[in-house]
């Protein structure tokens, strides 16, 4: 015996599941260029088939749509995130040495070289005619000009590193927005899942907020099983830990805070009041990678000195800066250098050891510093009544790239740049001749001259930038091959789609036309038979 | 492997960002005509680049030193040469005068003549360049003489003006005062020198008259002028060898700016040959990419 309208409801399930189907696709082109979007299946089956009586078999009952499921390569997730965290960091370190670099620009004909040149230059004409008041006020400038050059370069430097201390700060705030949507969406998955479906549109949106988490700071993400549920489901939490330490536990965000450092990490180099990344809850934070890793260790890192990052990041630049004007000042001013490389310095013919035109006196530092109001400090006060060599030295720990300056002496009478050895003797120029061969020192630095010196900081940034470039080229391409492969997995195709589209289309045709043959048949045995 | 559209977007959006930023590059290097603007493009040539700037200046500025201490030895010369037609004179006078067929009238005549050279020689011995004196050692702002004859100021022996003219090259352009008019001393302020001595005494030879003294004179005349012979020589030297400096500093100019060229120049007609070459790549990843993404089975459904 067979049910009445068993034909009509089979039927009925095909135009059903044609329709189903026909929705997903529709859904699946709607979202062809949504970030993340993952494209979805229907999860078709044959309906349950019914047993007939007499042992003829079993027929079936058409189809149905048992699930939807998004088609997605969890593995392709996890490796994208170990990739994008390096990424992140050299983007961010790629862009910020490349704002170093322009700074000291180099090669160029404006740069160091050129600016050293002509200060050099200065000296040797006068040296050629230590009577002229034009070229002694030439020196003058051209010292003031070299001085420039380093406040601007400190200056700069200092600009920059404010400047990546604010990034660092709007980086921990998108951290923490971040970890408050995915919190969210915690919920939101967990209570739509909890009667076993899965919430497709809402795990795509997940994994996009974790692969943008990603390249900000370093950290693993994991559904943790941790136990069943009543309907005996899994019960799955999401758990993102930075470096060890639970960011996010299912329902649960542990935030990250910045702190003003009360004091500074570097004492010489750096700008006061930068910020600490830590726990909102007072932890420890370590950050290992991502966008903020790169922006704290070109802030932070002065080669590993005074436990910054071990890299070569903006103190490390002010730091040779640093040194550079206090080694060349102390040479250029005392004659100190360490000749025999003891860390002792030996006392040669400075500046100071000279005398100016009609001057009586030595002792005229022709570099100090600015003191007080910016002012040039005169080389009494700047030497403080120091008179032994290791007194005087010290005295130039106190000159910095920022506050280099031409001394109160030098700016305010020209006639006091020292050419002579003697007293009284305009034509001597032995003093101004020792001086000017202190350009070709090459015992001033360990680099060797002063140029070398600088030569090699650029070079050396130069090196990094180059090395910040490349790999970042290649982190970039290593992300851009798995999001191809996400992409080819997940992605929608048009093409698909509308064969697909077609498909069903026909399908649900079909099934609309089984209704008619069925209406056909009921309306011949209803209508006509027995009539 | 499944290709889907956004795929082929992205990769095209990839691909033609790299073509652009080649592009650019090349762009860039025909533009400045050098192969780097920043050191990260080419850390090795960035660094010779900057060597080769401080080479090629520091020979510029050698060469301009060269240039005036060729001219202060220039002035020496001619001032030395002065000096050398003066005592020719007065040696030919001092033969004159002590001929015995010279009368007293004669040696007066010839003593007003000597007083003059002798005048001559102080003012020699005050001859300035660019406004320095350029006997007097390092005090270059006084006068080496006295209008009688004494030396104004002392000269040491150790008051050598001297020019850098190359690395750890140095040249001393002066000629001190004591050298040339006290034979090879010192000059000590308020005292004679000896070649003006010489002189006053071959006046005072002749005011007496004496053909005997009046001949010591020739003697003390030759004296004089071998000791100008050797100043001569020495300063003929120095120029010869400031000369060959200028030829040699020339040289050197050429060969670091050809070598300045040779690390950072590009070479425009290879780099034009190249950016064509990415012109067309450029455009046919632009004409492929966008024949792609445009169709689909979209089109071909009705």
């Amino acid at each position: 015996m067979r049910e009445s309208f068993f034909g009509f409801n089979v039927a009925v399930r095909g135009l059903y599941t044609a329709q189903r189907n026909l929705d997903i696709i529709n859904h699946n082109v709607n979202n062809v260029n949504t970030p993340g979007y993952s494209r979805q299946q229907a999860v078709q089956t044959a309906s349950r088939p019914i047993s007939i009586y007499n042992g003829t078999g079993m027929v079936g009952s058409g189809s149905e749509v048992i699930g939807i499921e998004r088609v997605r390569d969890e593995y392709l997730d996890i490796k994208y995130w170990s990739e994008s965290v390096s990424y992140g960091e050299w983007e961010a370190k790629k862009a910020l040495l490349s704002d170093m670099e322009v700074t000291f620009n180099e090669p160029s004909d404006s740069g160091f070289n050129t600016i050293l040149d002509e200060f050099f230059s200065s000296l040797q004409e006068l040296a050629k005619d230590p009577a002229s008041e034009a070229i002694r006020t030439l020196v003058s400038e051209r010292g003031v000009t070299v001085a420039k050059y380093f406040n601007s370069l400190a200056t700069h430097f200092e600009e920059l590193q404010i400047d990546v201390n604010d990034r660092i700060e709007t980086k921990v705030s998108e951290i923490n927005s971040i970890g408050a949507q995915i919190q969210q969406l915690n919920r939101q998955i967990y209570s739509a899942e909890l009667d076993g479906n899965t919430a497709n549109d809402l795990r795509d949106q997940r994994t996009l907020l974790v692969d943008k988490l990603s390249k900000i700071i370093n950290i693993d993400a994991n559904e943790v099983v941790v136990g069943k549920l009543l309907n005996g489901n899994e019960d799955k939490r999401f758990v993102i830990t930075i470096s060890g330490k639970a960011f996010i536990d299912h329902f649960s965000l542990s935030k990250l805070a910045v702190t003003q450092r009360s004091s500074k990490l570097n004492p010489d180099e750096d700008v006061p009041n930068l910020y600490d990344v830590g726990w909102e809850d007072g932890n420890k934070l370590v950050i290992r990678g991502g966008e903020l890793k790169g922006y704290i260790d070109i802030r932070d890192g002065n080669e590993g000195e005074n436990g910054s990052p071990v890299y070569a990041g903006i103190p490390t630049y002010i730091k040779k800066l640093n040194q550079f004007v206090q080694t060349f000042a102390r040479a250029f001013n005392e004659g100190y250098i360490d000749y025999d490389n003891d860390g002792v310095l030996e006392d040669g013919t400075g500046h100071a050891d000279g005398y100016g035109k009609g001057g009586t006196t030595t002792g005229v530092r022709f570099f100090t510093m600015l003191g007080e109001e910016n002012k040039a400090v005169s080389s009494a006060d700047f030497i403080d009544g120091e008179i032994t060599i290791a007194g005087i030295a010290d005295r130039y720990s106190n000159i910095t790239a920022k506050n280099f300056s031409v001394s109160k002496d030098i700016l305010d009478d020209f006639n006091k740049i020292a050419t002579s050895d003697t007293i009284g003797e305009v034509g001597n120029i032995v003093n101004i001749n020792k001086l000017i061969e202190l350009r070709t020192n090459t015992q001033m630095f360990a680099e060797g001259a002063p140029e070398d010196f600088m030569k090699s900081v650029i070079t050396s940034l130069g090196i990094d930038s180059q090395q910040a470039i490349r790999i970042s080229a290649n982190q970039a391409a290593i992300v851009k091959q798995i999001e191809n492969r996400k992409l080819s997995d997940s992605g929608v195709s048009i093409d698909e789609e509308m064969a697909n589209l077609i498909k069903h289309q026909q399908a649900y045709g079909a099934a609309a036309q089984m209704v008619n043959a069925m209406a056909e048949i009921y309306d011949i045995l209803i209508n006509r038979v027995g009539v | 492997m499944r290709i889907t559209n956004n795929m082929l977007v992205n990769n095209m959006i990839y691909y033609v960002g790299n073509n652009l930023s080649r592009m650019e590059s090349y762009q860039s290097k025909l533009a400045t005509g050098k192969k780097i603007s920043v050191p990260s493009d080419d850390p090795v040539v960035a660094a010779r680049a900057l060597k080769l700037r401080t080479d090629v200046s520091q020979v510029k500025q050698h060469k301009t030193n060269v240039q005036d201490a060729l001219s202060w030895l220039e002035i020496t010369e001619s001032a030395l040469s002065n000096v050398g037609a003066i005592l020719q004179r007065a040696r030919e006078l001092a033969v004159q005068g002590s001929s015995s067929t010279a009368t007293a009238d004669d040696t007066k005549k010839i003593e007003q003549e000597v007083a003059q050279l002798r005048q001559q020689l102080i003012g020699i011995g005050n001859s300035t360049y660019a406004g320095r004196y350029i006997f007097s050692g390092f005090k270059t702002d006084t006068k080496l003489m006295n209008d009688d004859g004494t030396f104004a100021i002392g000269v040491d022996g150790d008051e050598s003006i001297i020019f850098e003219i190359g690395i750890s090259d140095n040249i001393n352009v002066n000629v001190l005062g004591g050298d040339l008019f006290n034979n090879g001393g010192i000059a000590t302020a308020t005292s004679k020198g000896q070649l003006i001595q010489n002189m006053d005494d071959f006046l005072a030879a002749l005011n007496t008259g004496d053909h005997n003294l009046i001949s010591n004179a020739i003697a003390n005349i030759d004296d004089d002028m071998n000791n100008l012979l050797r100043i001569r020589a020495n300063v003929g030297a120095r120029y010869n060898r400031l000369e060959m400096t200028s030829d040699r500093l020339d040289s050197d100019e050429i060969n670091f700016t050809t070598l300045m060229s040779e690390n950072e120049d590009v070479d425009q007609a290879q780099n034009i040959m190249l950016l064509k070459s990415e012109e067309n790549v450029y455009k046919a990843s632009l004409s492929g990419g966008a024949r792609v993404i445009q169709t689909s089975l979209v089109d071909f459904l009705s």
